[in-house]
């Protein structure tokens, strides 16, 4: 009896310190939001700030349109890009996963080959611009995130084979449904979890993308929320090495640490939130496949 | 048999199917190109495409650009078409617009920006003959030497924009406390006499740190050693005196290094300097900004003290204790470049000619339009409109073409681009200017050295090593390959010298 509650104790004790530490850099980030700039330089971060502040915010308050507009179009890509990708991965892993279409093994082995091979980043950029003639529109931002990860078809495939019984399906058949009503009406509505898992980690690979942005866009209305702050974090960090090249005007202009952190907070502020009420689905999906019947 | 041919017919028409997609697309853009080939003619203006270097993407580009057009239409029949970029992400968007034919004309190249790997591309244009038939004014200008710095293999491949083209080092502080300990600032000649500073601030400022780094790429020893080597941009095989040896040798072997090493540990030890200078991530203008610091060697130029100044909110001044040194990649560093992909590189000439040599042209591209992004104050002087706070056409001088030919803003002395030039002419001369390092033979040994570098020259440099490491560093270096590097380096530069440095 006494071991048992040690052992208890301890892994909590454990998993307490665990999720402290996961939780610990985002309290920082957000104190230091609210710190002014002249105490993180000179005692650097922490838990209280000295100096409580909303300098950063303020700042922000200033070219809040130009972030906002970051925000709505990180939202549309995101919405947008998550509902397509989740209809277009349904739709090829559907086929794959029953068991009389033709070509099957040949489809199912060209998803899994563009898993582990890929042309590269010029041959990718040069496909996208010379010939979809995507750059600096919202598609680039959309289109180079829709089926790039075989690893999503495939899981979805699986789920697809080993939960739904093929007697549903066959007795659809025998009642006259047409394959796509089959796909709409029986199939979909028995994958709720695992829709719900691709769609969250589509919805943030999406949400946190930065680097389509980077090669593809030079419009500055085109920016998603993650595409500026990586290229204001960047680009001060080339002005910090080389501040030879820099006018006065412009560094002053540079956003200080708080103001940085403050961007930081306003990027992941939306995730935090959403994130609570996919945790039901995502752990069922996570769980796919592991216990059977 | 049948099965298997369903399948193979299966495959076979989704193939078939792609590869007409593809060639529809491909086509269809031929004919389109065949179209505006048979449109262009001399009427209809051609538009130049130029790139941009900004922090930010200016709001007011697009009416900077059509003022800009204006008299371009006038002069050349031609229009330019700015495309923004910002600092960190232009060299990756670049080589992937040059790999990928894309259109543009003029653009923005230098060793800071790849141009090596550009040359040895072929992406570039080369110069000679369209300077002499469209750049004549370039070439007045700039000067025919400074053209001649950009040159590779006999070919002119870029043309610098014409800034600071060297430097002299010494010390920034504040004036406030400069003044109220009585420092006197003419009696300071090398860097030992600044000791004494440092113990004075030290003693009677608590809190304050004497002195800090520049940047984290920027320590103390590195500046105090730079005015008299010229370093190639790399470290890798330096000249000592480059005015008049051409021997290259390695840096940290020479007396200057051990010198000026020997010099920092000592203030380190005496406490002048942060403790987490090595690490820190702060610019010394942010550190004296906070009340932090109070002072910071760094590279200057006329007028910097007046730049320093704005930087921190504080009035600094500064003591030069070196002769300024012009070495090969300070002209290097910022080119303008017409890329192999421009389909018109006669009219980019012409523009970049307009560039040197126009004022309002160079007056707009810098600065912006005359009572929105500034007004006159006297002939010469400017200053921000007044209410503005921020001019909404932030850009950033260096990178444009001729700013000699442009206003200056107030706070600086009238004759700033005179000061410029004077002390650009008044330079020692490295002997190296010109030359640049092929690196393609000796890559694999420059990974490594520069792996070894890294572990020691900040540590070093900012006098938190003890300068008896240097010995263990030199070992390390040689063994991952320095003296192949130095010697393939010497070979290069012979050969160089001996063509008659063209």
């Amino acid at each position: 009896m006494k071991s048992n509650y040690l052992n208890q104790y301890l892994v909590n004790l454990i998993f307490i310190l665990l999720a402290c530490a996961s939780i610990f850099p985002f309290v920082l980030l957000i104190m230091a939001s609210f710190t002014d700039q002249k105490v993180i330089i000179n005692s650097g971060y922490s838990l209280f700030p000295e100096d409580f502040s909303l300098d950063a915010y303020k700042y922000l308050l200033k070219s809040f349109s130009s972030i906002m507009h970051a925000y709505g179009l990180t939202v549309i890509i995101t919405v947008v890009g998550t509902v397509l990708g989740l209809a277009i991965s349904t739709m090829l892993a559907y086929p794959l996963s029953r068991n009389d279409m033709p070509l099957r093994k040949v489809l199912s082995f060209l998803v899994l080959f563009t898993l582990l091979f890929n042309g590269g980043l010029v041959p990718t950029y040069l496909m996208y611009t010379e010939y979809f003639h995507i750059k600096n529109t919202i598609w680039a931002l959309i289109l180079p995130g829709l089926l790039t990860n075989g690893f999503y078809i495939l899981l979805v495939r699986s789920f697809f084979s080993t939960s739904i019984p093929a007697a549903i399906i066959e007795s659809a058949y025998i009642d006259g449904a047409a394959e796509f009503k089959i796909f709409y009406r029986i199939v979909l509505p028995l994958s709720m979890p695992i829709l719900a898992t691709i769609g969250l980690m589509l919805g943030i690979s999406y949400w946190n993308d930065w680097f389509n942005g980077l090669i593809y866009v030079t419009n500055s209305d085109l920016f998603s929320i993650q595409n500026l702050l990586n290229r204001m974090i960047n680009d001060i960090q080339f002005i910090q090495s080389n501040s030879s090249f820099v006018s006065a005007q412009q560094a002053e202009s540079i956003p200080s640490e708080s103001v940085r952190m403050a961007i930081a907070v306003i990027g992941i502020i939306p995730i935090l939130v959403a994130y609570p009420f996919f945790q039901k689905f995502f752990v069922k999906g996570l769980t796919l496949g592991a216990v059977k019947g | 048999m049948q099965k298997k041919w369903k399948s193979v017919s299966g495959l076979l028409s989704v193939v078939l199917a792609s590869m007409l997609m593809l060639s529809a697309c491909s086509e269809g853009e031929k004919k389109q190109q065949a179209g505006d080939g048979e449109q262009a003619d001399t009427s209809k203006p051609y538009e130049i495409v130029m790139t941009l270097l900004v922090p930010s993407t200016p709001p007011d580009l697009q009416l900077v650009a059509d003022e800009i057009n204006k008299i371009t239409k006038a002069k050349i029949n031609a229009t330019i078409k700015f495309i923004p970029f910002s600092y960190s992400a232009y060299n990756q968007q670049m080589s992937l617009m040059l790999a990928g034919n894309e259109k543009v004309d003029l653009m923005l190249s230098g060793t800071f920006f790849n141009f090596g790997s550009q040359v040895a591309k072929g992406q570039l244009e080369p110069l000679n003959e369209l300077l002499t038939k469209d750049g004549k004014g370039i070439v007045d200008a700039v000067g025919q030497d400074l053209i001649n710095a950009a040159k590779v293999d006999g070919k002119i491949y870029g043309i610098p924009t014409m800034r600071d083209f060297a430097a002299d080092n010494g010390l920034v502080m504040r004036k406030d406390l400069v003044e109220k300990y009585n420092i006197d600032l003419s009696k300071i000649k090398t860097w030992e006499d600044l000791g004494p500073i440092f113990k004075v601030i030290k003693d009677n400022e608590p809190g304050m740190t004497p002195l800090v780094q520049a940047g984290n790429t920027a320590m103390p020893a590195s500046f105090m050693y730079g005015a008299g080597v010229d370093t190639f941009g790399d470290n890798l095989g330096v000249i000592v005196d480059p005015s008049n040896s051409t021997q290259i040798v390695n840096l940290f072997e020479t007396k200057e290094f051990a010198e000026s090493v020997a010099l920092v540990h000592k203030w380190y030890k005496a406490g002048y300097i942060n403790t987490d200078i090595a690490t820190s991530q702060e610019l010394g203008s942010s550190l004296v900004k906070s009340g932090k610091a109070f002072s910071y060697i760094l590279n200057l130029k006329p007028g910097h003290d007046i730049q320093e100044s704005q930087l921190t909110g504080k009035e600094m001044v500064e003591v030069s204790l070196t002769k300024p040194l012009q070495t090969s990649n300070n002209i290097t560093n910022i080119l303008w470049a017409i890329s192999k992909n421009s389909k018109n590189p006669e009219k980019a000439m012409q523009f970049m000619n307009l560039m040197y040599t126009d004022k309002d042209i160079a007056n707009l591209l810098s600065l912006g339009i005359e009572g929105k992004h500034y007004v006159k104050k006297t002939d010469n002087l400017i200053a921000l409109p007044e209410g503005v706070e921020q001019s909404s056409y932030p850009s950033n001088q260096i990178f444009m073409g001729n700013n000699f030919l442009t206003y200056v803003w107030e706070g600086n002395a009238p004759d700033y681009w005179e000061q410029m030039k004077t002390f650009n002419d008044s330079a020692i001369k490295s002997k190296a200017v010109g030359f640049n390092f092929d690196v393609m033979p000796v890559k694999t040994e420059m990974a490594a050295v520069t792996n070894v570098i890294n572990q020691y020259k900040n540590g070093l440099e900012s006098g938190t090593l003890d300068p008896a490491l240097i010995d263990e560093f030199n070992t390390k270096l040689k063994s991952a390959g320095l003296d192949k590097i130095i010697a393939e380096k010497q070979n290069q530069f012979d050969a160089w010298l001996n063509s008659g440095k063209k």
